[in-house]
Protein backbone atom coordinates (compact mmCIF):
# COMPACT_ATOMS: atom_id res chain seq x y z
CA UNK A 1 0.00 0.00 0.00
CA UNK A 2 1.42 3.37 -0.99
CA UNK A 3 1.67 6.46 1.16
CA UNK A 4 -1.51 8.28 2.05
CA UNK A 5 -2.35 10.96 -0.47
CA UNK A 6 -2.15 14.55 0.76
CA UNK A 7 -5.37 15.62 2.45
CA UNK A 8 -7.57 17.62 0.13
CA UNK A 9 -6.59 21.23 0.21
CA UNK A 10 -9.23 23.73 1.24
CA UNK A 11 -10.68 25.48 -1.75
CA UNK A 12 -9.99 29.14 -2.31
CA UNK A 13 -13.56 29.94 -1.26
CA UNK A 14 -13.24 27.90 1.95
CA UNK A 15 -10.02 29.69 2.83
CA UNK A 16 -11.64 33.08 2.25
CA UNK A 17 -14.59 32.21 4.46
CA UNK A 18 -12.41 30.79 7.22
CA UNK A 19 -10.48 34.06 7.39
CA UNK A 20 -13.42 36.42 7.87
CA UNK A 21 -12.99 36.82 11.62
CA UNK A 22 -9.24 37.39 11.40
CA UNK A 23 -9.57 39.91 8.57
CA UNK A 24 -12.33 41.70 10.49
CA UNK A 25 -10.15 41.91 13.62
CA UNK A 26 -7.29 43.23 11.52
CA UNK A 27 -9.54 45.83 9.89
CA UNK A 28 -10.84 46.98 13.28
CA UNK A 29 -7.26 47.51 14.43
CA UNK A 30 -6.39 49.41 11.28
CA UNK A 31 -9.41 51.70 11.17
CA UNK A 32 -10.22 51.89 14.90
CA UNK A 33 -13.80 52.29 13.72
CA UNK A 34 -16.26 49.35 13.48
CA UNK A 35 -18.25 50.84 10.58
CA UNK A 36 -15.17 51.64 8.52
CA UNK A 37 -13.83 48.20 9.38
CA UNK A 38 -16.89 46.53 7.84
CA UNK A 39 -16.48 48.52 4.62
CA UNK A 40 -12.79 47.68 4.55
CA UNK A 41 -13.44 43.95 5.01
CA UNK A 42 -15.95 43.97 2.18
CA UNK A 43 -13.54 45.84 -0.08
CA UNK A 44 -10.80 43.36 0.85
CA UNK A 45 -12.97 40.44 -0.21
CA UNK A 46 -14.04 42.13 -3.43
CA UNK A 47 -10.39 42.75 -4.33
CA UNK A 48 -9.42 39.21 -3.34
CA UNK A 49 -12.08 37.75 -5.60
CA UNK A 50 -11.12 40.06 -8.45
CA UNK A 51 -7.46 39.02 -8.13
CA UNK A 52 -7.90 35.37 -7.21
CA UNK A 53 -5.43 34.42 -9.94
CA UNK A 54 -2.69 36.07 -7.85
CA UNK A 55 -3.27 33.75 -4.90
CA UNK A 56 -1.09 30.69 -4.79
CA UNK A 57 -2.97 27.73 -3.29
CA UNK A 58 -1.29 26.29 -0.25
CA UNK A 59 0.29 29.59 0.80
CA UNK A 60 -0.82 31.70 3.76
CA UNK A 61 -4.26 32.93 2.70
CA UNK A 62 -4.73 35.05 5.81
CA UNK A 63 -1.45 36.90 5.16
CA UNK A 64 -2.52 37.47 1.54
CA UNK A 65 -5.84 38.93 2.74
CA UNK A 66 -4.07 41.06 5.37
CA UNK A 67 -1.90 42.49 2.57
CA UNK A 68 -4.93 43.37 0.47
CA UNK A 69 -6.71 44.80 3.50
CA UNK A 70 -3.83 47.04 4.48
CA UNK A 71 -3.24 48.24 0.94
CA UNK A 72 -6.93 49.12 0.66
CA UNK A 73 -6.77 50.90 4.01
CA UNK A 74 -3.70 52.91 3.06
CA UNK A 75 -5.21 53.84 -0.28
CA UNK A 76 -8.30 55.16 1.49
CA UNK A 77 -6.57 56.86 4.38
CA UNK A 78 -4.26 59.76 3.92
CA UNK A 79 -1.15 57.91 4.88
CA UNK A 80 1.18 60.12 6.80
CA UNK A 81 4.54 60.66 5.15
CA UNK A 82 5.95 61.43 8.52
CA UNK A 83 7.01 58.07 9.81
CA UNK A 84 8.41 57.78 13.27
CA UNK A 85 12.05 56.86 13.07
CA UNK A 86 12.59 53.20 13.83
CA UNK A 87 15.43 52.51 16.17
CA UNK A 88 17.94 49.74 16.17
CA UNK A 89 16.32 46.44 17.19
CA UNK A 90 19.14 45.46 19.53
CA UNK A 91 18.85 48.76 21.35
CA UNK A 92 15.12 48.24 21.68
CA UNK A 93 15.75 44.79 23.17
CA UNK A 94 18.10 46.34 25.70
CA UNK A 95 15.56 49.07 26.45
CA UNK A 96 13.05 46.32 27.22
CA UNK A 97 15.58 44.95 29.69
CA UNK A 98 15.60 48.42 31.26
CA UNK A 99 11.84 48.26 31.74
CA UNK A 100 12.18 44.87 33.33
CA UNK A 101 14.96 46.10 35.62
CA UNK A 102 12.58 48.82 36.84
CA UNK A 103 10.12 46.09 37.83
CA UNK A 104 12.64 44.20 39.94
CA UNK A 105 11.15 45.34 43.22
CA UNK A 106 7.48 44.97 42.37
CA UNK A 107 6.75 42.34 39.73
CA UNK A 108 9.84 40.81 38.14
CA UNK A 109 7.92 37.89 36.62
CA UNK A 110 5.19 39.96 34.96
CA UNK A 111 2.24 38.60 36.96
CA UNK A 112 0.48 41.90 36.31
CA UNK A 113 0.00 40.91 32.66
CA UNK A 114 -2.30 38.12 33.81
CA UNK A 115 -4.69 40.57 35.48
CA UNK A 116 -8.04 40.71 33.66
CA UNK A 117 -8.19 44.47 34.33
CA UNK A 118 -5.46 44.91 31.72
CA UNK A 119 -7.40 43.42 28.78
CA UNK A 120 -9.17 46.67 27.89
CA UNK A 121 -6.03 48.66 28.60
CA UNK A 122 -4.13 46.58 26.04
CA UNK A 123 -6.75 47.37 23.40
CA UNK A 124 -6.56 51.09 24.20
CA UNK A 125 -2.76 51.07 24.25
CA UNK A 126 -2.72 49.32 20.86
CA UNK A 127 -5.04 51.93 19.39
CA UNK A 128 -2.68 54.69 20.49
CA UNK A 129 0.26 53.26 18.56
CA UNK A 130 1.09 54.83 15.18
CA UNK A 131 -0.28 52.70 12.32
CA UNK A 132 3.02 51.07 11.27
CA UNK A 133 3.72 49.94 14.81
CA UNK A 134 0.15 48.87 15.52
CA UNK A 135 -0.05 46.80 12.35
CA UNK A 136 3.24 45.09 13.12
CA UNK A 137 2.15 44.06 16.62
CA UNK A 138 -1.27 42.95 15.41
CA UNK A 139 0.23 40.77 12.68
CA UNK A 140 2.95 39.13 14.77
CA UNK A 141 1.60 39.09 18.32
CA UNK A 142 -2.16 38.85 17.80
CA UNK A 143 -2.44 37.07 14.46
CA UNK A 144 0.63 34.85 14.83
CA UNK A 145 2.33 35.77 11.57
CA UNK A 146 6.10 35.32 11.24
CA UNK A 147 8.44 38.29 10.77
CA UNK A 148 8.78 37.32 7.08
CA UNK A 149 5.02 37.15 6.58
CA UNK A 150 4.49 40.49 8.32
CA UNK A 151 7.23 41.98 6.14
CA UNK A 152 5.45 40.77 3.01
CA UNK A 153 2.11 42.16 4.21
CA UNK A 154 3.63 45.59 4.83
CA UNK A 155 6.08 45.57 1.93
CA UNK A 156 9.10 46.31 4.12
CA UNK A 157 12.31 44.42 4.96
CA UNK A 158 12.26 41.88 7.81
CA UNK A 159 14.67 44.10 9.76
CA UNK A 160 12.11 46.90 9.71
CA UNK A 161 9.44 44.56 11.07
CA UNK A 162 11.78 43.52 13.85
CA UNK A 163 12.63 47.10 14.82
CA UNK A 164 9.02 48.26 14.69
CA UNK A 165 7.87 45.24 16.66
CA UNK A 166 10.37 45.67 19.46
CA UNK A 167 9.74 49.41 19.64
CA UNK A 168 5.98 48.86 19.71
CA UNK A 169 6.27 46.26 22.46
CA UNK A 170 8.32 48.65 24.54
CA UNK A 171 5.77 51.44 24.05
CA UNK A 172 2.96 49.06 25.01
CA UNK A 173 4.78 47.87 28.12
CA UNK A 174 5.46 51.41 29.27
CA UNK A 175 1.83 52.35 28.75
CA UNK A 176 0.44 49.23 30.45
CA UNK A 177 2.76 49.35 33.43
CA UNK A 178 1.93 53.02 34.01
CA UNK A 179 -1.76 52.13 33.83
CA UNK A 180 -1.31 49.22 36.25
CA UNK A 181 0.51 51.55 38.61
CA UNK A 182 -2.36 54.06 38.46
CA UNK A 183 -4.80 51.26 39.30
CA UNK A 184 -2.68 50.30 42.27
CA UNK A 185 -1.85 46.91 40.77
CA UNK A 186 1.86 47.71 40.98
CA UNK A 187 4.09 49.59 43.32
CA UNK A 188 5.52 52.71 41.64
CA UNK A 189 8.37 51.71 39.36
CA UNK A 190 11.90 52.82 39.49
CA UNK A 191 13.03 55.03 36.63
CA UNK A 192 12.62 52.94 33.48
CA UNK A 193 15.27 54.71 31.42
CA UNK B 1 27.98 29.82 26.77
CA UNK B 2 26.31 32.98 25.59
CA UNK B 3 26.64 36.14 27.64
CA UNK B 4 23.59 37.67 29.33
CA UNK B 5 23.79 40.64 26.96
CA UNK B 6 23.69 38.36 23.90
CA UNK B 7 20.68 36.56 25.33
CA UNK B 8 18.81 39.75 26.20
CA UNK B 9 19.49 41.19 22.74
CA UNK B 10 17.89 38.14 21.16
CA UNK B 11 15.22 37.41 23.74
CA UNK B 12 12.34 38.71 21.61
CA UNK B 13 13.57 36.74 18.58
CA UNK B 14 13.80 33.68 20.81
CA UNK B 15 10.27 34.14 22.16
CA UNK B 16 9.02 34.58 18.60
CA UNK B 17 10.78 31.40 17.45
CA UNK B 18 12.66 33.37 14.82
CA UNK B 19 16.21 32.14 15.46
CA UNK B 20 18.07 29.20 13.92
CA UNK B 21 17.60 25.93 15.85
CA UNK B 22 21.13 25.95 17.24
CA UNK B 23 20.77 29.46 18.65
CA UNK B 24 17.35 28.60 20.08
CA UNK B 25 18.97 25.72 21.98
CA UNK B 26 21.85 27.89 23.22
CA UNK B 27 19.45 30.47 24.59
CA UNK B 28 17.25 27.82 26.18
CA UNK B 29 20.32 26.39 27.92
CA UNK B 30 21.36 29.83 29.15
CA UNK B 31 17.88 30.62 30.46
CA UNK B 32 17.74 27.31 32.32
CA UNK B 33 20.86 28.25 34.26
CA UNK B 34 20.74 32.03 34.56
CA UNK B 35 18.95 33.59 37.51
CA UNK B 36 19.28 37.06 35.95
CA UNK B 37 17.85 36.36 32.51
CA UNK B 38 15.14 33.86 33.38
CA UNK B 39 12.88 36.34 35.24
CA UNK B 40 13.02 38.67 32.26
CA UNK B 41 12.11 35.78 29.97
CA UNK B 42 9.09 35.07 32.19
CA UNK B 43 8.13 38.74 32.24
CA UNK B 44 8.24 39.07 28.43
CA UNK B 45 6.52 35.71 27.97
CA UNK B 46 3.57 36.80 30.13
CA UNK B 47 3.39 40.11 28.28
CA UNK B 48 3.23 38.31 24.91
CA UNK B 49 0.62 35.89 26.28
CA UNK B 50 -1.54 38.85 27.30
CA UNK B 51 -1.27 40.27 23.77
CA UNK B 52 -2.08 36.89 22.23
CA UNK B 53 -5.30 36.75 24.29
CA UNK B 54 -6.56 39.95 22.65
CA UNK B 55 -8.24 38.29 19.64
CA UNK B 56 -10.49 36.39 22.06
CA UNK B 57 -11.89 39.69 23.33
CA UNK B 58 -12.16 41.34 19.90
CA UNK B 59 -15.62 42.11 18.51
CA UNK B 60 -16.94 39.42 16.19
CA UNK B 61 -17.88 40.48 12.66
CA UNK B 62 -21.57 41.37 12.49
CA UNK B 63 -23.79 38.60 11.16
CA UNK B 64 -24.94 40.71 8.19
CA UNK B 65 -21.34 41.27 7.13
CA UNK B 66 -20.56 37.56 7.31
CA UNK B 67 -23.66 36.72 5.27
CA UNK B 68 -22.81 39.41 2.70
CA UNK B 69 -19.30 37.99 2.33
CA UNK B 70 -20.61 34.44 2.07
CA UNK B 71 -22.86 35.53 -0.79
CA UNK B 72 -20.00 37.39 -2.46
CA UNK B 73 -17.67 34.41 -2.23
CA UNK B 74 -20.30 32.00 -3.49
CA UNK B 75 -20.87 34.01 -6.65
CA UNK B 76 -17.27 35.22 -7.00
Amino acid sequence: MGPNPDPPRATFEQELLAAIEAVHRFAVHLTRDPTRAEDLVQETYLRALAHRDQYQPGTNCRAWLFTICRNAFLKGARHSDREIATGDASLEALAAAGIHAGMAGSDPQGAVFERPELADAIRVALEKLPEEFRTTVVLVDLEDQSYAEAARVMGVPVGTVRSRLFRARRMLQEDLLAYAEDLGLLAPQEDMN
Amino acid sequence: MLSCREVIEQLWDYLDGELPAERMEQIAEHLAECGRCYPQYQFEFKFLEALARQPQTAPRPPRELVERLQRLVSVG
